[in-house]
């Protein structure tokens, strides 16, 4: 299954894995459907690390969204570069429609145990078109915006989110 | 390239040799540094405002705004619990940059997180509750719109509360809790994190997901004599009379 998603600086195909990560991609579809990504920008970008967004608008308002859903993060697959994850609170099962896109191969939020310290972040799927698109968000300079951090600049909005229809 | 790292300062009128050794130092190594960085409670007594007159505050100031003048170092400073606070007036006023609990630096083209350290006692709920409150924008705006007097006293109930809460709470609620550390050091993908506030000076080494990092507890700058030095690539604690002296020889 994948996404496309129109951004002000291009375009990302996201290839998601509904094997290994059913619930979560499930959840991020019902997501794309509705509409609910459209109108979001990339909030939190930090260079060698990740590009987060799909939670607010370009005002820095955070959208509204559905139940938060299950960690799936134990499914084998890691964070690594040009994998997108769900971003979540210290809460392990708190993910609802924020995700980030790894800018790096980061080991260290994959599952390691089912504990508050060890659930790690679920990994759903892969960039597999658009990376440079990725690389030049996650270039971008950034400033604090109403109190969030590395918030970029220049705006970086999703324009739509798409199911793509297979071939 | 060399950045100094401090925290806990507590400086206070009752305890004048403390303010002695931040003129010493503020005039000796931190000038010879690239960067400074204060990293929360710069005060002890609860601080209120620019316009107030208890001392040290005006002396503080003082000394932060003559360092800003004789020296090219980029000076930081970070909000504590005692100095929450702390507003772009100070910062006008002493040519300091104030910085974000927490904030990310480069050094070594490596990221480092620096933080006052008060929001990882998450056991502390009580604690925490108190700092959501005493932190919102709206919250500081009255609390700034209030007149000196009133700030003052209430500024003195507070003082006498947190003394006693502190005395009164078990040890392992006042320190850091491991899953507050490892949040962090995930959320915000860096391997070296330095914090204050728990006076519990020490270097960590902590392993996960086949990843080490580093976190760096700042000590009560005065009781436990304690500067985080970075330079050649390198971190280590210094006291902070043997750092200045040091300095002294090799200038």
């Amino acid at each position: 299954m994948k996404v496309l998603l129109t951004t002000t600086l291009g375009e990302i195909t996201l290839e998601l894995n509904s094997e290994k990560a059913p619930k979560t991609v499930e959840n991020f579809l019902a997501y794309v459907e509705s509409g609910h990504f459209d109108g979001t920008i990339f909030h939190r970008v930090i260079k060698d690390f990740m590009v987060q967004g799909g939670g607010m608008d370009k005002d820095m308002n955070s959208k509204s969204t559905r139940d938060s859903i299950q960690n799936e993060a134990n499914n084998g697959l890691a964070n690594e570069y040009g994998s997108i994850a769900m971003a979540r609170t210290s809460d392990p099962h708190s993910a609802s429609a924020q995700f980030f896109i790894n800018t790096n191969d980061n080991a260290f939020l994959d599952f390691s145990s089912e504990t508050q310290d060890g659930w790690g972040y679920c990994v759903f799927g892969k960039v597999v078109d658009g990376i440079e698109v990725v690389i030049s968000i996650e270039e971008k300079p950034t400033t604090t915006r109403n109190g969030h951090q590395d918030v970029p600049e220049e705006t970086v909005e999703i324009e739509k989110a798409a199911i793509l229809e297979e071939e | 390239m060399t950045t100094l790292f401090v925290s806990d300062l507590h400086l206070s009128y009752r305890r004048p040799e403390k303010i002695a050794l931040f003129k010493r130092l503020m005039t000796g190594p931190a000038v010879k540094a690239d960067a400074l960085y204060i990293l929360g409670d710069l005060f002890d007594d609860f601080w209120i405002g620019c316009d107030d007159d208890h001392p040290p505050n005006q002396e503080v100031m003082s000394i932060l705004r003559d360092y800003s003048a004789n020296s090219a170092t980029q000076l930081f400073i970070m909000r504590g619990n005692r100095d929450f606070h702390l507003n772009q007036e100070f910062a006008n006023a002493t040519g300091c940059t104030l910085i974000e609990d927490p904030t990310a630096i480069m050094l070594d083209d490596k990221r480092v997180l620096l933080m006052h350290g008060d929001t990882l006692c998450t056991d502390d709920v009580k604690y925490q509750k108190w700092r959501r409150f005493i932190t919102h924008p709206i919250i500081k705006w009255i609390y700034f719109i209030m007149p000196l007097s009133l700030r003052t006293k209430i500024s003195r109930d507070v003082r006498g509360y947190a003394a006693e809460a502190v005395q009164k709470k078990a040890p392992e609620i006042i320190d850091v809790t491991e899953t507050a550390v490892l949040d962090t050091l995930k959320n915000f993908g860096v391997e070296t994190l330095i914090h204050g506030h728990t006076h519990r000076q020490a270097r960590h080494e902590i392993k996960f997901n086949n990843t080490q990092a580093t976190r760096f507890v700042l000590g009560e700058w005065f009781e436990q004599d304690c500067v985080l030095v970075h330079d050649k690539t390198t971190f280590r604690f210094e006291r902070v009379d043997d750092y200045i002296k040091e300095c002294k020889l090799t200038r």
